[in-house]
């Protein structure tokens, strides 16, 4: 059974990328922050007799499934499932492997302050942060609970109820289509 | 099949792209640690609240926890308790009707033995009051 400072500690370390996430997926910050706390009273009232080491799996769910709530409160739920699925029949077909050349290339300028050269770092930031916003919903989910909650490609599949070749097809697309966002706005070039 | 395909093999895009995706993972970090204080000061609350949920929630189970155990005991008592108060007042009853019954039995005969007695002590035969000659002997001695 997770302590309260063991609660509090996770929740503390967790909860701006929750908010985050939950921004991305709704576009609107009040709603984010009303899943966020949804999502956290969920975990402690329903999952405390958990160890404190299956929270961080638990509440990537939890997040999702009240920012699902949230669209089907809002019923437009079909409308989203509907735009980001035409996104994802356009996204990583084209020039996959001329993308693939540049991903070292754009690795190296945002590790190293010299990416500044013509945007200041927190433009880049503003920047990166448009565009994982503007991913296809699927692909950003499955992006941001593998490489930022750095869940693995299971505990990924299982939080987004899709089977892990999915989730590697989804990460592949983001990481693509992010290079090819990137690079197209002078970010690696 | 391009150059660049040839080039890179899977494990190797593979790479480049965990690279690539943990790179703007960071970015992604650094810009979330910034929000505005107000965000911050929401989720903080949010926070808070959802610990004094858990609090709850926890002491919640143990006090429920704690009182199944003595529920367990208390119900035992109470349903000894209910069929004591139930059986003793049948036993008594029917206890007391035995005695009565017993008593009454008890009484009869004892009546019945002091006639018995009585007619058998007495000097007079028991078959003297059925013959008519002593009816009759009776009758005629009031005037003496």
């Amino acid at each position: 059974m997770a302590t309260d400072k063991e609660l509090s500690d996770f929740l503390k370390s967790v909860e701006k990328r929750a908010w985050k996430r939950a921004v991305y997926a709704v576009r609107d910050e009040d709603a984010a922050l009303d899943i966020v706390q949804d999502a956290m009273i969920r975990l402690s009232e329903k999952y405390i007799d958990r160890p404190a080491a299956e929270l961080p799996l638990l509440f990537q769910r939890i997040v999702s499934n009240a920012t699902m709530d949230w669209f089907r409160r809002q019923k437009v739920r079909n409308a989203v499932v509907r735009n980001f699925s035409d996104f994802e029949g356009a996204a990583g077909g084209d020039g996959d492997f001329d993308i693939l050349e540049t991903l070292e290339a754009l690795g190296s300028s945002l590790e190293h302050e010299s990416a500044a050269d013509s945007v200041s770092r927190a433009q880049i930031l503003q920047l990166v942060d448009a565009q994982v916003a503007q991913l296809p919903a699927r692909q950003r989910e499955a992006f941001l609970l593998r490489y930022w909650e750095e869940l693995d490609v299971a505990e990924t599949a299982a939080s987004m109820g899709c089977s892990e070749g999915s989730v590697k097809t989804h990460c592949s697309r983001a990481v693509h289509a992010l290079a090819k966002a990137l690079r197209a706005k002078g970010i690696g070039t | 099949m391009t150059t660049s395909a040839r080039i890179f093999g899977p494990a190797a895009r593979e790479a480049m792209e965990s690279r690539f995706a943990r790179t703007i993972a960071a970015r992604l970090s650094e810009r979330a640690e910034n929000v505005a204080p107000e965000i911050g000061e929401r989720l903080r609350f949010a926070r808070e609240k959802a610990v004094a949920a858990g609090r709850l929630a926890r002491s919640g189970a143990e006090v429920q926890g704690a009182g199944d155990g003595s529920a367990i005991l208390g119900l035992s008592r109470s349903v000894w308790w209910q069929r004591i108060a139930t059986v003793l007042p049948l036993a008594a009853l029917v206890a007391g009707l035995a005695l009565i019954e017993d008593w009454q039995t008890r009484s009869q005969i004892s009546v019945a033995a002091e006639v018995d007695a009585a007619l058998l002590s007495d000097d007079l035969p028991i078959n003297a009051y059925s013959d008519p000659g002593f009816v009759e002997y009776l009758k005629a001695r009031p005037g003496e």
